[in-house]
């Protein structure tokens, strides 16, 4: 009991003193504790750590400016190792392209380094500070700080001040290096509504309050004095005072690990922690609510009804009478899609600019030939509309812009069309020449996007390929006395790998093609290449040539030695990490069949044969066989390889990765010939 | 009338895109669309030297873009800064049929910073043309004029300016005022046709119809092997003041004096400090690298061009107080600390490329892109690379290596030679074992020990992570399947420059089995594997820029139930390329295998590279030989 007594005693003290020792998150209080530490305690590799990063958002009201924005921030990082200096350098982008500017303001940016056991503070100075007009539309402060050494500690503090009350920022808790304590803050009048949102695989605290808070004011009598426009009136002075809510949301976490890249992800910035806040509504005294987001329903109503997205689409005069002429003389939809998909991609060139709204208009476009992906694919749309079909726009994400897990008018950046047929719905995007019906560049490949309709309404719409992308390839092959190997290789590419051919062919010359072709088929002379329906993207890709080699085969002593597949053997597993955190991305499934028929040399006989082999991930997410057969001088080689689902989450992975190493030993295993 | 009238009408419109007709793709002969991205039609510039302080230069350039690819060779900007104006910039658009379809004028052009991501900040801007094409080929003509108070460096002309760029007509034009010591310096001429007229005050260079060059394996840097011409003046101007340029000794007085001399004041208390730290210290080479020593700890390298043009160092008393600087800046503090502690240390003018690069010692100019610093010491030039708080002292390679730099002393510039790495010095020696079992599962151990050239790509390996380990040892013994490795331990010799690493090797199936048979590799941890690529023609020259030299001597242990089936011959073979030797032994269940392989540094002619690649291919076939063991 007394031992019961003692170790509770013990235990609360414990408490206590972790309690007493907890950093307490304020700048300036900097300890030779804290600057001696030679490595981060949870993360010993980590080259620099935030040792805390405070972030508040609120929103302020000012006569002269009305509402604003306002963002602080107070940073304080420690640089375990040379590698992490990138850390004390930093930027802030903002922006001043409108008639109303950002402004970012630099304060208490310190370093502080222990010199012989004392504690020496070096201040940030103007010679530190630069401001680059990066653009018209916007400019870049940058910040070096001074005197950065390994061990260093660095401070400081930011406010960035925004007059557009939707650019409210988003917080990411999560960096490449370890942060230690990331709490965020919002407090928000009630005049505004917004919805936050967390992503990424950790979960912040969550606390809200309310509370009432005053705003006193001058007015000059007169006239109603919106709060929103801000003052207005003249003649006389008069003080008020404003009582309103506000809401205070603090988000917190603590111990957040590195953010590490791997490979065969679409894009890391899906899994990173962060919270946004997209401004939802307005509801002033006295004034109707105004929506702005809320779900995917609003938000793509939102888009439909802007002057620059549904105003567009209902736009036809421009292209009428051109379009008229092409489609009088075809009869059927597939003619008309066709036709209309064409006549827009040699029409309009893309620019390279994403987004969901119009840029110049189509007009414009139109006439100038060239567009971003809004004008071309809404143009796109409203051309097969006139021609009697049933096409929609349909709002993407790209992949470079992450997953849109939230409904919000920056979800989305990207616009597609889809036909919605009895038997699906057919997709596409008028921005690629390689692309066709169904095949869309690899950027748009994310997900889920959002069909609208005539009336407004929308629904989602799967982007990942339903069908297979096949590659089969047959080969003669012929192996002589001295091993030499000579053979005939003739592939078919359907869907995204043909696209993928066409995208990477069309760009190069014929030899450096070839070229290349050459290096990665293990050095192959290639002779009488050719290549069919590279133009024609209704059919796939067939590739067809000769070739020659003279090191595929090992001789020694009276054996031959070589691995079946040849240049198509698969020889190194691509999966080399022990374990991943995110999902396996292959971008779109596929299968990759191989039937080659190879002839033996005269007075050689097989000794072994490669052991035949099948096997599947759960549920046929990929499977692999493998077959051979000796008849005669002949042997007969058949392998297949598919992927039927494009994205592995990483519960799967150890069996992924396994399945692979038994691909690769498959498919490295030798035949052996002979002689005699 | 009417008919006159709509003559006239067609003739005017005619006389308006008659130029633009010129460019009409149709035009362009066959032999310049070959392996070509692009195509310069015309490429006309004319540089006007007024006297020491006013320059002009008036361009012409005409592309016609075949592809994406030849995008880049619009070149449709200008920079600009406080001391070059642009006077004027335009630009219009031709399609193939030889119409223009689109023009622009200055306001067209967008502006914007010269931020590289790298630099902190950089007052230099750019005016560049953000075009679209409509599609291909297209033609873009574009015209600029800009006016410049600086005169110290004149513009170098280059008919083949890139890979897969073809030039119809390149054309350069100085006029000079003959009082200032107007010089040039050809380049490569051999094997091409070029027009020289040099008139008094005038000279002219005129190149045409030169095909594009495909970029090939191993090739050398194009101003190696093609047309090119220096041009500066011996009294020029920059940033407000005159300079000379007759001798590299003048020069280099010239910029000792204005842009060294005073920047390398410090205050009283930094001086006692680097004198205590140097301590009682008298040789100067110790004194130095206790100095770099000091400022590698002290000092981060952060890009900065700012000031006389990017070409003046920040005050040494600048980055002693804030701990930072560009290569100039960090340079010249550490040249400021060592005349602190009575060493005499040279700032140092070069290109710093792993190409190397010369500052042309026939042509006194300014030349070069970074800075770094050197002591006499024996009769010896010693190194200092200011920008990486990692790097030994002394140690060049791969960066600064092998090439002519300029060294500015008090009195005056002299061009010297840096360091060379010879084959012998950049070695790497691999002692190991292993042993396989009978399912073929590899289990050894390796220490690597490598030197110069070699040493530069090991060294950080360690203050990697273990990923980034992880990622090394994977793609390092990439012919190694199910590779685990463990055990990590580095010696990074900074004194002697070379870097040691043992570490623990496993790998399932290394030894891949067919029926009764296991067959592996018998050189499981240095395979050179790297087989240049094959080319129907081989185009240009090419350049082994570095030697290196490999050994290995490995231990291997055979699994039990197994004999030895076939085992590789030992081969031996010298060729002008290098050199490469096996030794095999064996030994009842005991093997070992010993391997030497040279690499020399070469400038080859493009006739030799099938050569060498059969000599590479040679290599990767015998590094590849397998022993074959059949069970019992």
């Amino acid at each position: 009991m007394i031992l019961f007594k003692q170790t509770v005693k013990l235990l609360i003290l414990i408490v206590f003193t972790i309690s007493c020792h907890a950093q307490t998150f304020e700048l300036g209080k900097v300890t030779s504790a804290e600057l001696s530490e030679k490595e981060h305690m949870l993360d010993k590799e980590a080259p620099a750590a935030v040792l805390f990063s405070i972030g508040k958002t609120r929103i302020e009201y000012s006569n002269s400016k009305g509402f604003e924005l306002v963002t602080e921030v107070e940073s304080k990082i420690k640089i375990y190792k040379k590698e992490g200096y990138e850390w004390a350098n930093f930027k802030i982008p903002f922006y001043v392209g409108g008639s109303d500017r950002e402004s970012v303001e630099i304060n208490k940016a310190i370093t502080y380094n222990l010199v012989d056991g004392k504690i020496e503070k070096t201040k940030l100075k103007s010679d530190g500070e630069f401001l680059e007009e990066t653009n018209k539309f916007w400019n870049t402060k940058k910040v070096t700080m001074p005197m950065v050494k390994e061990g260093s500690i660095i401070e400081y503090k930011y406010a960035i001040r925004s007059p557009y009350l939707s650019n409210f920022p988003d917080w990411d808790f999560q960096k490449t290096i370890p942060v230690n304590y990331s709490k965020f803050t919002s407090s928000i009048p009630e005049y505004y509504v917004y919805n936050s949102r967390i992503k990424g695989y950790l979960n912040p605290k969550k606390t809200s309050t309310t509370k009432n808070t005053n705003y006193n004011y001058t007015v000059k009598e007169r006239d109603n004095v919106s709060l929103r426009t801000g003052g207005s009136g003249m003649t006389s002075n008069s003080n008020r005072t404003i009582t309103y809510l506000e809401e205070v949301t603090i988000f917190e976490l603590e111990n957040i690990p590195a953010m590490k890249e791997e490979d065969f992800v679409s894009n890391i910035k899906n899994y990173m922690t962060s919270v946004s806040y997209e401004l939802a509504y307005n509801r002033f005294p006295n004034e109707p609510v105004k929506t702005f987001s809320v779900s995917w329903e609003d938000v793509t109503r939102t888009i439909y009804d802007s002057e620059n997205f549904g105003g567009e689409l209902k736009k036809t005069g421009y292209f009428e009478n051109d379009l008229n002429s092409i489609l009088s003389s075809l009869n059927t939809k597939e003619e008309k899609i066709s036709a209309v998909f064409a006549y827009v991609r040699g029409k309009v060139k893309w620019d390279g600019y994403h987004g969901i709204y119009c840029d110049e208009g189509v007009k414009n476009a139109y006439k100038n030939n060239v567009g971003n992906v809004a004008e071309m694919n809404l143009m796109l749309t409203a051309m097969l509309r006139h021609a009697g079909l049933n096409a929609n726009p349909v709002l993407v994400s790209t992949r470079s812009n992450g997953i849109p897990l939230f409904p919000s008018r920056t979800s989305f950046n990207y616009v597609i069309c889809a036909i919605e047929e009895a038997d699906g719905a057919i997709l596409l995007d008028a921005t690629d020449m390689n692309s066709s019906f169904n095949i869309l560049p690899i950027r748009a490949l994310n997900w889920e996007g959002r069909l609208i309709r005539k009336d407004g309404t929308s629904s989602s719409i799967s982007l990942y390929p339903g069908m297979l992308s096949k590659e089969n390839s047959l080969a003669l092959l012929t192996i002589d006395k001295e091993g030499n190997l000579n053979g005939k290789m003739r592939t078919q590419l359907y869907d995204y790998n043909a696209y993928r051919f066409r995208d990477n062919y069309s760009k190069l010359d014929n030899e450096v093609y070839l070229e290349s072709l050459e290096k990665k088929l293990s050095n192959i002379a290639i002779a009488d290449y050719k290549v069919t329906n590279n133009k024609d993207l209704s059919k796939p890709i067939l590739e067809e040539f000769s070739f020659a080699s003279s090191d595929l085969i090992e001789i020694i002593g009276d054996k031959m030695y070589f691995s079946p597949l040849f240049f198509h053997t698969l020889n190194e597993n691509p999966f080399k990490l022990d374990k991943r955190d995110f999902p396996v991305d292959f971008v779109y499934p596929y299968e990759k069949k191989y039937a080659f028929t190879i002839d033996i040399p005269e007075g050689y006989a097989v000794e072994s044969l490669p052991k035949n082999a099948a096997f599947a991930l759960d549920n046929n997410m990929v499977v692999y066989r493998y077959n051979l057969q000796a008849v005669g001088n002949k042997i007969q080689v058949s392998a297949i390889f598919s992927v039927n689902q494009s994205i592995i989450i990483p519960d799967y992975y150890p069996d992924l990765k396994d399945m692979f190493k038994q691909v690769v030993e498959s498919q490295k295993e030798k035949v052996i010939l002979k002689k005699g | 009338m009417k008919n006159l009238i709509r003559t006239l009408l067609f003739y005017f419109a005619f006389l308006t895109s008659v130029e633009a007709q010129i460019f009409s793709d149709f035009l362009i002969p066959k032999e310049l669309k070959e392996n070509a991205n692009a195509c310069i039609r015309l490429q006309e510039t004319e540089i006007n030297i007024s006297s020491r302080r006013s320059m002009t230069i008036k361009s012409k350039r005409v592309v016609t873009v075949f592809n994406e690819y030849g995008l880049r060779h619009m070149d449709a900007y200008q920079n600009y800064d406080k001391s070059l104006k642009i006077v004027s910039i335009e630009a219009k658009i031709v399609n193939a049929q030889g119409f223009e379809i689109k023009k622009f004028k200055k306001k067209d052009f967008s502006d914007q910073s010269v931020a590289d991501g790298i630099s902190i900040y950089t007052d230099s801007r750019i005016l560049y043309l953000n075009y679209t094409p409509i599609s291909y080929p297209f033609t873009i003509v574009f015209e600029c004029e800009i006016q410049t108070s600086n005169t110290a460096f004149l513009p170098s002309w280059s008919p083949i300016e890139n890979y897969f760029l073809s030039t119809e007509n390149s054309k350069i034009t100085v006029t000079y005022p003959q009082d200032l010591g107007f010089k040039y310096k050809e380049e490569n001429f051999d094997g091409f046709s070029i027009v020289k007229t040099d008139d008094p005050g005038k000279l002219s260079f005129e190149a045409e119809n030169l095909q594009a060059i495909k970029q090939e394996e191993y090739a050398p840097s194009l101003r190696k092997f093609t047309p090119l011409v220096l041009f500066g003046l011996n009294k020029f101007h920059y940033e407000g003041v005159d300079g000379e340029a007759e001798t590299w000794n003048a020069f280099g007085l010239w910029l000792y004096n204005n842009l060294l001399n005073g920047t390398d004041e410090l205050a009283e208390e930094t001086k006692a400090t680097i004198k205590a730290h140097v301590g009682n210290e008298t040789d100067p080479l110790k004194i130095t690298k206790k100095v770099f020593e000091y400022v590698q700890n002290k000092t981060r390298y952060v890009s900065i061009q700012m000031g006389i043009g990017g070409w003046k160092p920040m005050l040494a008393k600048d980055v002693d107080k804030l701990g930072y600087g560009d290569c100039k800046a960090l340079s010249n503090y550490t040249r400021a600390l060592l005349n602190v502690v009575g060493v005499e240390a040279y700032y140092t003018i070069i290109y710093g490329d792993p190409y190397q690069r010369d500052i042309n010692p026939d042509f006194v100019s300014m030349q070069g892109n970074h800075a770094v610093l050197c002591i006499p010491y024996q009769n010896e030039l010693r190194w200092m690379e200011c920008t990486n708080q990692l790097i030994p002292f002394d140690f060049q390679a791969n960066f600064t290596d092998d090439r002519k730099a300029l060294i500015i002393k008090s009195n005056g510039g002299e061009i010297i030679d840096t360091k060379v790495y010879s084959e012998k010095s950049n070695s790497q020696e691999t002692f190991g074992n292993y042993s396989l079992n009978a399912e073929g599962k590899l289990i050894g151990s390796v220490s690597i020990k490598s030197k110069g050239t070699q040493y530069d790509r090991k060294y950080e390996l360690e203050r990697s992570s273990k990923d980034e380990l992880d990622k090394h040892y994977k793609n390092y013994f990439s012919t190694i399947n199910n590779l685990q490795w463990k055990n990590p331990v580095f010696k990074n010799d900074k004194q002697a420059i070379e870097f040691t690493e043992k570490v623990d090797l496993e790998a399932e199936n290394y030894a891949s089995k067919s029926g009764q048979r296991l067959m592996f590799a018998l050189n499981a941890f240095n395979q050179y594997s790297a087989v240049p690529k094959r080319y129907r023609t081989r185009n240009s020259p090419f350049e082994i820029a570095r030697g290196f030299h490999d050994f290995d001597d490995i231990a291997i242990d055979l699994p039990e139930n197994y004999s030895v089936e076939s085992i590789p011959e030992p081969v031996e073979f010298q060729e002008k390329f290098g050199h490469y030797k096996t030794e095999i032994q064996l030994n009842d269940k005991k093997m070992v295998y010993k391997r030497s392989l040279t690499i020399n540094k070469g400038f080859y002619a493009k006739s030799e590279y099938e050569e060498y690649r059969k000599f590479i291919e040679k290599i990767a076939k015998n590094d590849n030989a397998k022993l074959v063991l059949i069970q019992n």
